[in-house]
């Protein structure tokens, strides 16, 4: 859409997967006054990088996915995914992974994770194929004919994962999907995630508000601040993979997740 | 556990379904036996048994009444639900119009209606097109406000969850937007059909040459009870077979709401709601 990304010829070619912010700001314009929500964001985001966005409330965390995955444009600056811009939602370069609510509760699960496909008139016998795939890569084989009321809160988002990654695009970015869920299950969802995330090698941008998930999951944790959204702080988790529960408790893990909170409190 | 607990559940469900059974029974046998025992004048409540008599003995004349009002019933249903869903659905997803037009339609479902019928019948003589005219409105409201209020209630997310799959307008329409009021859209459909009903009923009784309507009316003043009852007994027949039409409809376009109270709740209002129109 925009001509500009096809006249950098220096540019060398982006490998698919990768993010770039570049000094993206977004303002809402109310009756009274413009509210900046996001101040002069830039990130480079890797392929195959699983990167955290934390923040307090009304940081714009989840402004800046939506932006990334299409559903918002910013007001200025650029985005690009996969090397290219993305002014309207893209499933083939961008899976999005909302809160459990926004499954089809009329449609089974396999018709769940078959809509995408449906959207662009996929054959019935390739989309349930595909769907097969994506519910058995989410441990949900068997589970197809079921409707959502049928399911557990931690199976939907299951299901919501299978249909983000159904297309098989580069990038999946989730906005707190595991919110709803108690506690036990958000443990188990999050080692499910990181196996899933470990056998695609997709790039996952992941929004929340728990500091432990956060360390917990992340190759990168971002820390915003509120009003204006800005990156505050940038970490590399380097504690090692598979994550294992018992690293919660050490020292490591304390002392990331002590200075994201030191930048929260601050701003909040 | 489960197994247990819907094995315990589906005999309390057994049991409530057999007791309503019971209860009907219970009910026909009364009426045959109360009138018959003297208990109450056959002038009060003539026994089944002569009320169905009279309804044979006049059959053809039962059957032109009943085919005049099943006419009038389901064109005002064509009129009251095609109307009540377009204009519920413009109105439900056009925030001016619905700041426009909700008070005003709510107020109005609060009039009885009923008062207007006679300025009908000047405008469009007592035939048939009163009564549909009648009929109509009296059904449209609530099927209106239903069709609203199911398309403002749709979950946002489910809409935002369609873009990023990047379904276009119409998609969004044909594949979210529609499946998802579906339910509240059939409740409404439910009270507005029930109220047809009542409207043409009602109105063949006031001002009215033909239809079932009219015969209760006219047996009425000549005191041929067997005859008005007969009359009553096809009424509600009508008003069971709408509401088996509706659960059919339910049963088949809104699977996934089986198992919610929601569901369950509708079915109380509305046979609640028929009393009435029998």
């Amino acid at each position: 859409m925009q001509p500009l990304a096809n006249v950098t010829p220096l540019k060398p070619p982006a490998r698919a997967g990768a993010i770039e912010v570049k000094n993206v700001g977004q303002v809402f314009k109310t009756r009274s006054q413009d509210v900046v929500a996001l101040e002069d964001v830039s990130l480079d985001i890797k392929p195959g990088r699983f990167v955290v966005l934390v923040g307090p409330s009304g940081c714009g965390k989840s402004t800046l996915l939506m932006m990334m995955a299409g559903l918002r444009q910013q007001t200025s600056g650029t985005i690009t995914i996969s090397g290219a811009p993305i002014p309207q939602p893209d499933p083939d370069r961008v899976g999005v992974v909302f809160q459990e609510a926004s499954l089809f509760p009329w449609l089974t699960a396999e018709d769940n994770v078959e809509f995408p496909l449906a959207l662009r008139g996929v054959p019935k016998a390739e989309r349930r194929a595909k769907a097969q795939d994506a519910l058995t890569l989410v441990g949900l084989d068997g589970f197809g004919k079921r409707h959502p009321h049928e399911l557990s809160g931690g199976m939907k988002q299951r299901v919501s994962i299978a249909r983000g990654l159904v297309q098989d695009p580069p990038v999946l970015l989730m906005d707190e999907p595991f919110a709803a869920l108690d506690e036990q299950t958000r443990m188990t969802m999050g080692d499910e995630l990181l196996r899933i995330w470990a056998a695609t090698g997709k790039t996952v941008v992941f929004v929340t508000h728990s500091l432990t998930e956060a360390v917990y999951l992340a190759d990168e944790v971002i820390v915003m601040s509120a009003r204006p959204g800005r990156i505050v702080d940038h970490l590399q988790v380097q504690l090692p993979r598979p994550r294992t529960y018992e690293m919660l408790s050490g020292d490591a893990f304390g002392s990331l997740r002590d200075r994201i909170w030191r930048h929260i409190r601050k701003s909040a | 556990m489960s197994a247990k607990m819907t094995a315990k559940k589906m005999t309390a469900k057994i049991s409530a379904k057999t007791l309503r059974y019971l209860i009907v029974v219970g009910l026909i046998a009364l009426w045959e036996l109360l009138p018959r025992t003297a208990l109450i004048p056959e002038l009060f409540l003539p026994s089944l048994s002569s009320t169905l008599m009279a309804g044979w003995t006049e059959a053809p004349e039962y059957g032109h009444a009943l085919a005049v009002t099943l006419y009038e019933v389901l064109i005002s249903m064509a009129f009251a639900c095609g109307g009540g869903i377009l204009l519920g659905a413009i109105v439900g997803s056009l925030p001016r119009p619905r700041v426009l037009i909700m008070p005003m339609v709510s107020s109005l479902y609060a009039v009885p209606l009923v008062i207007l019928y006679p300025v009908f019948t000047v405008w469009l003589g007592i035939g048939s097109e009163s009564k549909i005219a009648f009929a109509s409105i009296y059904g449209f409201l609530p099927t209106m406000l239903a069709t609203a209020a199911g398309i403002q209630t749709i979950d946002p997310q489910l809409l935002l969850a369609a873009r990023s799959m990047g379904a276009t307008l119409s998609q969004r329409l044909v594949r979210v937007i529609i499946p998802a009021a579906i339910p509240t859209v059939l409740s409404g459909l439910r009270v507005g059909g029930a109220l047809v009903i009542v409207g043409v009923v009602v109105s063949e009784m006031l001002i009215s040459s033909a239809g079932i309507g009219y015969l209760i009316s006219r047996y009425r003043t000549i005191l041929d009870s067997p005859h008005v009852f007969a009359g009553v007994l096809l009424v509600l027949f009508m008003a069971i077979a709408f509401n088996a039409a509706i659960r059919w409809i339910e049963r088949k376009a809104a699977i996934w709401q089986t198992g919610t109270r929601a569901g369950q709740a509708n079915d109380d209002i509305a046979s609640g709601a028929m009393q009435p129109a029998s």
